[in-house]
């Protein structure tokens, strides 16, 4: 099992790569920026500084997988929305939120949860875009997310075949869960301005001192309460609200 | 981007979601439920030595006395074993022999301190234990010592050590 220091590591990569991004993409621009006002200042012309001319893109979406798997499994239930705005640089704000169930019912464990979560992060495009009309995305991100969790009163029997069995029962609690998310995944718009994709992602639970007196069996947004790394996927269908680009005023040079 | 790698990747993701799509309605417990009182039997070898050895009693029995009767466990040939203490009680009794042919019975009274302990969703929940002490007859022991108070599921750990008379 990854060990903290471990996670610490894979942490800090995914926030370079994020970092780094948006700056090399910064001095790529101003780059082109000095070598325009140079051409410009040659001709003693207008300058006219055009900063970022792609629209704007809110896209809001929701996740079909978990519905799916809602219909084949009896014990738990999850549902997930999503939304993303561009912001530069091939760099998205994320916000996701969702809720769910479970409820476990064996000969000898029986109790029920209930959750709703939340996730904010970043998504970094890792193949350029072609043009300011391409809206496909590969990409890669992180999350951090909390889900307030309702736990019912709980019944167990503790079997031993020597001694003979022993009941007992745990009250209800309300408690909250904490973890960080790796993300990679893909989406292609498959007609205007609607999206689909999918997303896979590395789960790492936080603060689990909540989850030892009783883990639950399935958190909405992060899966199984047992294990403290977990691999999720979602699939998504998302559409997209654009708008006019930013206007920067022409900005005459000083002669 | 061309829109040929987004399909293709597309159609990866729909693979991955029958992939992630096998889910079991409740896993198999993999570890053990019930924790473990591993026991050691030693000797000294001779009435001046200073260290001991392994004694591998030839039909060792350890007999629960349970709310509903005495279990028996028969154990071959050896000198490490295992038994349980009572979830339902802070003490417990075992009766022991060295071997199921001798008459000569030992009384182990254990007190310890119970801890709900849960496992997982799989496995549910067990008891942990603390042992406090042991209290013992002395026909075929001559002393009892704790290596490890701490009783878990968790095999390895040997908690107690039996020091048998030499003329077992």
């Amino acid at each position: 099992m990854p060990t903290l220091r471990s996670f610490k590591y894979i942490f800090i990569l995914f926030i370079s790569m994020l970092l780094t991004g948006p700056f090399t993409s910064m001095a790529q621009e101003q780059a082109d920026s000095v070598a325009t006002d140079t051409t410009l200042s040659r001709h003693d012309s207008v300058a006219v500084i055009k900063r970022d001319s792609t629209k704007h893109q809110l896209t809001i979406g929701v996740d079909i997988f978990h519905p799916i798997m809602n219909a084949f499994t009896a014990d738990r239930s999850g549902y997930e929305l999503c939304a993303d705005y561009y912001m530069r640089h091939d760099v998205y704000f994320k916000a996701e939120a969702g809720w769910g169930a479970s409820n476990v019912n064996y000969s000898d464990l029986k109790y029920a949860t209930t959750n709703s979560f939340a996730r904010i992060g970043l998504d970094r495009a890792i193949v350029p875009r072609e043009n300011l009309k391409d809206w496909d995305m590969m990409f890669i991100g992180i999350r951090l997310a909390f889900a307030p969790i309702h736990r019912s009163p709980a019944s167990f029997t503790v079997l031993d075949s020597v001694w003979g069995n022993s009941t007992g029962s745990l009250s209800g609690k309300d408690f909250l869960g904490y973890w960080f998310e790796l993300v990679g995944g893909m989406r292609v718009e498959i007609a205007h301005g609607l999206f689909a994709g999918w997303a896979i992602r590395g789960k790492f639970l936080l603060d689990g001192a909540d989850f030892r007196q009783l883990a639950p069996l399935y958190v909405a947004g992060y899966g199984s309460g047992d294990k403290n790394v977990v691999f999720d996927f979602n699939f998504y269908f998302s559409y997209a609200i654009r708008w006019k680009p930013r206007h920067y005023p022409i900005i005459p040079k000083p002669k | 981007m061309t829109k040929v790698l987004p399909f293709c990747t597309l159609l990866l993701g729909i693979i991955c979601m029958g992939l992630f799509a096998c889910t079991e309605a409740r896993l198999p417990c993999d570890t053990p439920k019930i924790a473990s009182l591993n026991i050691l039997t030693v000797h000294y070898p001779t009435d001046t030595a200073t260290t001991v050895v392994d004694t591998a009693l030839p039909a060792a029995v350890f007999s629960s006395v349970t709310d509903h009767g005495v279990v028996q466990i028969l154990f071959p040939q050896q000198a490490n074993f295992t038994i349980s203490l009572s979830p339902l009680s802070d003490t417990c009794r075992y009766y022991f022999t060295t071997d199921s042919a001798h008459q000569r019975v030992d009384t182990l009274d254990f007190y310890y301190q119970r801890s709900l302990d849960f496992i997982s969703n799989a496995c549910g929940f067990t008891y942990f234990y603390s042992l406090d002490s042991v209290h013992t007859s002395h026909l075929n022991i001559d002393t009892v010592r704790i290596l490890n108070s701490s009783v878990t599921n968790n095999a390895n750990i040997t908690q107690l050590q039996i020091y048998i008379h030499t003329f077992y």
